[in-house]
This record gives structure tokens, sequence and C-alpha cells, in this order.
């Protein structure tokens, strides 16, 4: 026994880099995908990962003085730190990756089997939703891997029964026969628009009201590319939070904000593309092994949200939304933290609505402006299992220790994630 | 001159790289040693379009445009069976030795 705790803690002692490289190695190996693959491939997401905080740790030097500044300033309390989709670390990285991997194969077959579901969930990099939900409730319970699991499960147990609800729109609108979406706060957003919708068609006036996705594109589309919208809310922020400086009142310090929010926009999603490089080839022989045993069934086979963002209204919808969405977070009292990182998640959100808009812009927008009030208040709630699941992972140690707050929308504000994590939250 | 092959998804994240890993492993089978193929993202397409070296686009979602080049739907590298699979690549394959 004593050997094994030395061992197992010398293991989480690694870090995450270390131990998603071997533990991807490892299933490599039992999946049967080839050492070289797996060897590649373990490496790759490691990389990816440390890639992923390096980034984190520059947007966290250049924001958190500046939220901070502008508190002091206009006793503005927006100080929690947007990184959204820095929480793949969390879901990659937290020790008990590799149980929910199997444990959500195991649950899926079992289901299909007694027909309880018909999305065959073979995309594991979707996982991740529910596996950074596992990571906070991990947090949330000091410690306990099981029921991190535990939750981890039941979150996407729940995504594959709301991928069996919206399957055939997805597929009729996007002309994709045979897959489901069950990406957690992706295909929220759909069952958020049925009854939403329903009720804009019957306001008079509304209901034809529309707007052209292409005129939209072509005038706001800059607004679109995440390097320029990341260079504009930064020097917004930075005017707010060094606006009247000294010397060059501030120019200096307000551009360089632009500059460091413009990097984490464009380069955090390629970090986490990395990531994603080293598990797919890895995972690919499952989808070819589950599709096999279950051939000759009706099933919606998982794909990825991305699947969804074609439509010309997903991009001109999102441009409107990213500074209405900033708006309101700025002025709803109690609502911690501004989105910036989390605008990212916005465009999967429209991509699952329009099928239920039938690519209305207008209507989309509303829908989705209601959407995201939820995901701004859990963002606020949840930021401290959040903010201890990167602690306990020992990452940014010492700045937590200082107070800084790490927050987000896709993941920290998820209305059914936040609901579990209350659950869970009993246990601890 | 290199062939350029671009992949495109909606994130460029996770449905591409799918996509990717099947024409890269085919392409060296197949011995093409002038065959580039890279991952983009839809709304960055724009810039490959200009390249001289671009000869096809393959597109992980619903496309609601025109190309000046061959474009095919990946939605098999996804969700399809091996031999649907062994049939898109086949077609891949034709545009790479016809250009």
């Amino acid at each position: 026994m004593g050997f094994l705790s030395t061992a197992v803690g010398w293991f989480l002692g690694l870090g995450s880099s270390l131990i998603v490289m071997i533990v991807l190695i490892l299933l490599g190996l039992v999946f049967r995908v080839g050492w070289q693959k797996a060897v590649r491939g373990g490496i790759t997401t490691g990389v990816g990962l440390a890639g992923l905080f390096l980034v984190v740790n520059v947007i966290i030097g250049a924001l958190q003085p500046a939220v901070a500044e502008m508190a002091t300033r206009f006793g503005l309390a927006k100080t929690i730190v947007d990184v959204n989709w820095a929480d793949a670390g969390i879901a990659w990285g937290w020790p008990g990756v590799a149980g929910l991997i199997v444990s959500i194969l195991v649950v899926n077959i079992l289901m299909l089997v007694l027909r309880l579901t018909k999305t065959l969930w073979t995309d594991v990099w979707s996982y991740w939703h529910g596996s950074a939900l596992a990571g906070f409730v991990w947090a949330l319970t000091g410690g306990n891997v099981f029921l991190g699991i535990l939750a981890g499960v039941l979150y996407l147990v729940a995504g594959s029964l709301m991928s069996d609800m919206t399957a055939k729109k997805y597929q009729e609108f996007n002309d994709m026969p045979g897959i489901g979406v069950p990406c957690g706060t992706t295909v929220q957003a759909s069952l958020f628009a049925m009854p939403v919708v329903w009720l804009l068609d019957r306001i008079p006036g509304l209901k034809d009201w529309d707007a052209s996705p292409e005129g939209i594109k072509n005038r706001f589309g800059l607004v679109g590319e995440p390097g320029v919208l990341g260079f504009i809310l930064g020097v917004i922020i930075g005017v707010f939070a060094y606006g009247t400086g000294t010397g060059d009142l501030g120019i200096t310090k307000i551009l360089g904000l632009g500059m460091n929010v413009a990097v984490m926009m464009m380069i955090l999603p390629r970090m986490v593309s990395i990531i994603a490089e080293g598990i797919v080839p890895i995972t690919m022989s499952i989808v070819q092994y589950m599709r096999e045993r279950f051939k000759g069934r009706e099933i919606y086979v998982a794909v990825d949200c991305a699947v969804l963002l074609g439509h010309p209204a997903v991009m001109a919808s999102s441009v409107i939304l990213f500074p209405l969405l900033v708006l309101v977070a700025a002025i709803l009292p109690g609502v911690q933290m501004l989105p910036i990182a989390s605008l990212a998640v916005v465009p999967f959100w429209a991509g699952a609505v329009v099928p239920y808009t039938k690519g209305n812009v207008v209507k989309t927008v509303i829908v989705l402006l209601l959407y995201a009030i939820p995901f701004m208040y859990f963002s606020t709630l949840t930021v401290d299992a959040h903010t201890e699941a990167f602690k306990m992972m020992g990452q940014y140690s010492d700045q937590i220790g200082q107070g800084l707050k790490l927050g987000s929308w896709d993941m920290g504000g998820d209305i059914l994630g936040f609901f579990i994590q209350k659950l869970f939250g009993l246990f601890s | 001159m290199g062939k350029l092959i671009v992949v495109a998804c909606g994130a460029g994240i996770n449905t591409s790289t799918m996509a990717e890993d099947s024409i890269k492993e085919r392409v060296a089978q197949e011995g093409f040693s002038d065959v580039e193929v890279k991952r983009i993202l839809m709304a960055d397409i724009d810039g490959f379009l200009g390249r001289t070296d671009l000869i096809m686009v393959v597109s992980m979602m619903k496309i609601f445009r025109t190309f000046n080049v061959p474009v095919f739907q990946g939605m098999p590298f996804l969700i399809g069976s091996k031999q649907e699979k062994d049939e898109l690549l086949d077609k891949i394959v034709e545009v790479i030795k016809k250009v």
C-alpha cells in the first residue's frame, strides 16, 4: 500500500502535461492504434496543454491588473478573468479523465443496447464538456475522483438524450443524415430555442422581421475575426482602466492590452486545436469499432458542434451579439465577469439555434440574448470551484493565492452543469 | 509547384482533424510527395482561394457558396463506414492525379 500511494503521488506530481501524455499513450495502446500513433498523439496533446497554460498566463498578466484598476476607479465589480476554453486544460488534465472516457463509453453502449438512446457517442473530443464539469466537481468535493467521474457521466448521458431530441432537425437543416450533436451548451441552446421561437412567431411584426446575413457579414464581418474582436475589446477595457493615466495618458498600456487580448483570442483556440490533434487520431479507432457494432440500427452518430456552423446566419448573428452581450454583462448587477474569451462560444450556440429560426438573424439574436443571461450569472456563481480546479492542478497557484478568479461561459456558466455542481456540492 | 488541399470546418479544432488525418494517411500511402493537407477555419477560406496551388476544398459543414476548385463534403470521415470513407478518398486521389 505504501509503495502504491507513493507511486500514485509521484504520478500526480508530474503535472497535467505529462499525465495526459502517459494516459493517452496507454489509451492508444489499449485501443490498438499502434505505438507510433499513440506516442505522437500523447506528446502532441501534452504540448498543446502546456501551450494552453502559457497563453492563459499571458492573458492573466495583462487582464488581471486592468480589471482590478477598473474596479478601484469605477467600483465596477467585474473582476473575474474570462479564460473560457482554457477549461480544456481541466478537461484533459484532471486526474480522472481516463476513467471518465472509459465510463461514458461503457454507459453509452449499455444505453444503446437497452434502447434508451439513439445517440452513439463516438466523438470522444466532445467528452470535454463533461470532463471539465467532472474536474469542477472533483475540486468542489475536495479531490473526490469518483464523484467527479459520476458527475461527468451524468452530464454526458443527459447530452445524449438531448441529442436524440434535436438530431432530426440538425440533419434536415444541415443536410447531414445520420448525425447527432450532443455537445454541452450547444444542444441546450436548441432546447431553449424551441419555446422561445414558438413565442416569437406569435408576435405580430416580429414574425417576419429579418436581416440579410450577407449584408451584415460584408459590413461587420471584420468584427467576427477573433483577433480584431479581441483587439477592440482589449482597447475598450484599457480605456476604462488606464484612460487618464499620466504621461501619454495611458495609451501605451491601452494598446498593449488590446494586443494581449487579441493574442488570447487567436492563440487560445490554436492551442485547443493542438490538444485535439493529439487526441483525435487515438480515438478514431473507437468510432470505427462502435459503428460496426451497431450496424443496421437507426442511430445518430455524435459529431462535433462545429458541423452546425455552415449557415451564413450563424456568423451574422454572432457579430451582432458580440457587442450586445458585453454590454448586457457590463450592466447587469451581480455579474462579475466581462465576456471576452467566452464570446468564442457564441457562434456554436447560433449554429444550434438557426435550424429552429430557419436562418432568421433577428430571431436568432433575440433567442441568444436571453439564453446568455443565465450563463452570465452561473459563471459568477461557480467561479470558486472553477478557480480551485486550476489550483489543484498546480496552475496559477501564486496568482490564485493573491485573489485571482477564473471563469468561463461554456463550462462555468453551463446551465445543466450548474445544477449538477449544486447537486454534488451537497457531498462536499 | 506543390498541391494544396484545405480541410475547412467551423472551429478548425476537431472535425477537420479527423478528415486531415484520413487524407494525410492516404496521401502518404499513394506516395504523393508534393501534396500539402491543411486544416483551416471556414471563415479564413477567402485567403486561400486566391492561391494558385490550391487544388481542392474539403468542407466539414454544409456549403452555401461556390468555389473555383473541386469541393468535397467530408462528412464520411466523421460518420461513414470504412467503405464510404475509401470511396471518398478514391475521388480525392483522382483529383490529385488529374491536376
